[in-house]
């Protein structure tokens, strides 16, 4: 019963993550979930932070990673586990065709399929193709250097997944999770966007100013 | 035993009336807690979260008029009709309540997105009011046939 006015207030999320911007603002996100009792309140905040931590995981070392999984996974609500999990797998996966690219070993760090992916290193898709289907079309897209479609291809499947579960909650606490993943997706390509967009921004100015577009004093 | 039939009966009588008052309670708070999430997110038309929020009410009112029309002298011989009938229309008005008002908060949030489809969103609801309506015109010509002392 005490998830109908949360769920009722959070603005409806677009149907695909491609925005042009989240439909609710990070500030006023978190001031609605202050609706939300501490216990709800603990493992949205778990999941914030690892959402946060995932993003910058490149400095993170294979010991920190590990511990930091042991850690979420211990979070007894069932969804926020297959929440993480589902994100250390698709990052356990990119690490490996990374790493295979670049001719290194099989990643070491946390997660169910590092194991597999040892055992079938050789594989094209580490014997996880029917699993997760969208590595081949990821791995073309790595091949070809173009980051921005790999990166868009992960955000739909994840963005798919979420979409799906989300279906079946509508009034309940898992609603929330739910929502909080998917506005991380949408905050995450438009956040990417706005990146892009300096870049070329930067680009557009050099181009156009020379040696004057860098202000010296 | 003729006491415990008795009770029976005395249930039946006041069963649509508290049972239609649990699902209106279960669904107007239901339907309210959302169309009170919903005012935080818009900024007009507050007055259709609010109309759709009051829905479940009416289950409550079938509930009063079955149990005018099941109120008489409760004997051995009535108890038994008094508290099929009673209780199961009772029942009746507390799911359709309760499920009305799940329509209703669904109705409520997919209002405030997509206002043009209000009508089309509160269909459900009126849908789930249509079998509280069954129940309680049935409730009410079965009464008719259960014996008056």
């Amino acid at each position: 019963m005490k998830y109908y006015t949360l769920v009722a207030s959070l603005p409806a999320l677009p149907a695909h993550f491609d925005v042009e911007r989240t439909p609710i603002t990070r500030p006023r996100l978190s001031q609605l979930l202050k609706q939300l009792t501490d216990k709800d309140a603990d493992t949205i905040h778990q999941l914030a932070s690892f959402f946060s931590w995932d993003r910058q995981l490149v400095s993170w070392s294979d010991d920190d990673i590990q511990h930091r999984y042991e850690e979420l996974m211990e979070n007894p609500d069932p969804l926020i586990r297959e929440i993480v999990n589902l994100r250390i797998n698709v990052r356990t996966i990119v690490a490996a065709i990374r790493r295979r690219h670049d001719n290194l070993g099989p990643p070491t760090a946390a997660g169910e399929l590092v194991a597999p992916i040892q055992r079938h290193w050789a594989e094209s898709t580490f014997g996880l193709g029917r699993r997760y289907r969208w590595i081949e079309s990821f791995t073309e897209q790595m091949d070809r250097g173009n980051i921005v479609a790999a990166d868009r291809i992960l955000l739909e499947f994840t963005w798919q997944t979420w979409s799906r579960l989300a279906a079946r909650y509508t009034f309940s606490f898992e609603a929330i999770p739910l929502y909080v993943a998917r506005w991380e997706i949408i905050d995450r390509w438009t956040s990417q966007d706005a990146a892009n967009g300096r870049v070329r921004f930067d680009q557009l100015t050099q181009e156009a100013l020379g040696d004057y577009a860098v202000l010296k004093f | 035993m003729d006491n415990f039939a008795l009770m029976l009966g005395w249930a039946g009588i006041y069963g649509p009336t508290a049972l239609g008052a649990i699902g209106s309670i279960m669904g107007c708070a239901r339907a309210g807690q959302a169309a009170c999430g919903a005012l935080l997110d818009v900024e007009s038309g507050y007055g259709r979260f609010i109309g759709l929020s009051a829905l479940p009410s009416s289950q409550i009112i079938y509930g009063i008029v079955v149990t005018f029309a099941l109120n008489r002298e409760v004997t051995t011989a009535t108890a038994p009709g008094l508290f099929g009938v009673g209780i199961l229309c009772g029942l009746a008005l507390l799911a359709s309540a309760a499920y009305q008002g799940l329509c209703c908060a669904s109705a409520i949030v997919t209002t405030k997105t997509k206002p043009e489809v209000f009508g089309l969103s509160a269909a459900p609801a009126a849908i789930v009011e249509g079998f509280a309506v069954f129940a309680f015109i049935f409730a009410l010509v079965i009464a008719g046939g259960i014996p008056t002392p």
